[in-house]
């Protein structure tokens, strides 16, 4: 397709404009997108389930396969959640685990959950967290050669460890 | 109180502070209920039963001495959605929606939670100017409160368990709005927050996803959810925010520096055009209020009394028809813009 406005060069971008809560659509080559730097920040909300189902490798010859596993729970199968981009209920995180780590990995970057735990599960979870995130310290202090500061972690996690009554939770 | 008497209250957000360019703060957390399936899997019953659920929870709720009162978005018109959107209370993809539905909001709307929207709950607290960890103690504290009555989906491994894979983990969204004229004028804008990618950021314009930066106004936000904690995110979000907010003033240095006349020029004819003209549209109102702005803050232009952040809002097209109380096509709207800008801009 050739770019509206120049009518020369192939358009690559497609420009979103609202006007009056009215959206229409642009579609512009490099050149005489970039030429206005006011719009160049346009984001179309119709990509964003495209976007989706790319990061989820998302392939339409995958649907509806009859033998495929489906949640136990909420029934969704991971063909559904592809093509919706959304899980169905939070039982598909353990449904589809090791599916859904490539792509928690490529949004996220591959890191474990380290936020705010829930009051009501609070101390185990939150002091194995405490733990992992003082052994990710105390590796970093011995890289530095910090040795002092070091010693210090380690007999922190020694702590947490005597608190759980000695077993200790390694990765 | 009538939901129109509590649409109509002035949003904490939009009060002026004396931040030059964070315009304000929002912190946002998704959380779901462990035993429903998600918003978009649920049957209307399903939705009826977690609306019922999580409203009376949040009816009962004390925070920081207030009380929240819950709106079913079934119960409001077109224009009410459009009020709530156009404020930064709702998402416009609730408002869109149909369904069982909500939103529970404090009487200054520094509060507002969403039911059923993408995920069960999302509790949003907006302030104004920037102030990340206040918006996010208060998020936390309300968040709190909601835990110790109901059961969130939660897994040790991936944190709080939401529709969408991309808010897995810690479900905060932090974001702060920041008004970057002089960055525009200089054609630095770009540069400056395209970098923001690399950084694990994401850029948007004023009205949420899919909105261009009228008004220069856009809305930096974190991306990773999983992998960092709360304090993690924020500190970086706190961080990038100082250097965008260097970066515009110096920009706005080199305008001043560069072509004084020319900004002067332009500043003024924005207040001009403002304090005088008959049709303004919305876009045009927007553009002329970020300059104005830029005018004031520079201390090129004398203060007007009303806020440029509240301004913006009240004459979007909902806002405007709801407040003067009856429905008005385009050009109607183009003109009684006007007007409400003019009583509004008067010194």
């Amino acid at each position: 397709m050739l770019c509206q406005q120049c009518q020369q060069r192939e358009a690559v971008v497609r420009l979103t404009i609202m006007e009056n809560n009215q959206t229409r659509g642009v579609f512009l080559c490099k050149e005489c997108a970039e030429k206005n730097q006011e719009v160049s920040f346009v984001f179309n909300p119709a990509i964003v389930p495209e976007f989706l189902q790319a990061l989820f490798g998302f392939n339409p010859s995958s649907i509806e396969q009859p033998s495929e596993k489906t949640c136990p729970k909420c029934g969704i199968s991971f063909s559904s959640i592809t093509q919706a981009g959304k899980l169905g209920c939070s039982r598909c995180y353990e449904t589809f685990e090791t599916q859904l780590e490539p792509l928690l990995r490529r949004v996220h970057g591959g890191g474990q959950n380290v936020g705010k735990v829930p009051a009501r599960l609070g101390g185990a979870i939150k002091s194995r967290m405490e733990q992992r995130k003082l052994k990710e310290k105390l590796q970093s202090l011995i890289q530095q050669e910090a040795f002092e500061e070091a010693a210090v972690v380690r007999d922190q996690i020694r702590q947490i460890e005597q608190a759980q009554g000695g077993v200790t939770h390694d990765e | 109180m009538m939901s129109k008497e509590l649409l109509l209250k002035h949003s904490a957000w939009m009060t002026e502070t004396d931040s030059p360019v964070v315009i304000s703060s929002r912190v946002r957390l998704a959380r779901n209920l462990e035993d429903f399936p998600f918003p978009h899997v649920l049957n209307s019953e399903g939705a009826a039963q977690v609306e019922q659920k999580v409203s009376q929870v949040l009816l009962n709720i004390q925070i920081e001495g207030e009380q929240l009162e819950y709106i079913s978005l079934t119960d409001l018109n077109n224009i009410e959605h459009q009020v709530l959107i156009e404020k930064h209370l709702i998402s416009p993809s609730l408002g869109g929606s149909k369904g069982a539905r909500g939103v529970a909001l404090a009487n200054d709307h520094r509060y507002a939670v969403m039911v059923n929207e993408e995920d069960h709950i999302r509790v949003q607290v907006l302030l104004p100017g920037n102030q990340l960890l206040e918006t996010h103690r208060l998020a936390t504290e309300l968040d709190d409160a909601l835990e110790a009555k109901l059961d969130f989906a939660y897994r040790e491994s991936q944190g709080y368990l939401t529709a969408c894979p991309t808010n897995v983990g810690t479900g905060l969204r932090a974001s702060v709005m920041v008004h970057l004229p002089g960055l525009v004028m200089m054609k630095q804008v770009q540069q400056v927050l395209g970098a923001l990618a690399q950084l694990g950021l994401a850029v948007r314009g004023l009205y949420g996803e899919g909105s261009q930066a009228f008004g220069h106004i856009f809305q930096v936000s974190n991306q990773i959810t999983l992998g960092k904690s709360e304090e993690d995110i924020l500190t970086h979000l706190e961080a990038v925010t100082g250097q965008i907010i260097e970066h515009e003033l110096q920009a706005r240095e080199l305008l001043r520096r560069q072509i004084p006349m020319q900004l002067e020029d332009k500043v003024w004819r924005a207040r001009g055009t403002l304090q005088n003209a008959r049709i303004i549209s919305s876009e045009d109102a927007m553009h002329l209020l970020s300059h104005d702005r830029l005018g004031t803050d520079m201390g090129l232009l004398p203060k007007i009394k009303d806020g440029f952040a509240s301004l913006i809002v009240d004459t979007r097209p909902g806002c405007l028809q709801y407040i003067l109380d009856r429905e008005l096509n385009t050009s109607q709207r183009d003109v009684e813009r006007a007007k409400m800008i003019r009583e509004r801009t008067a010194l």
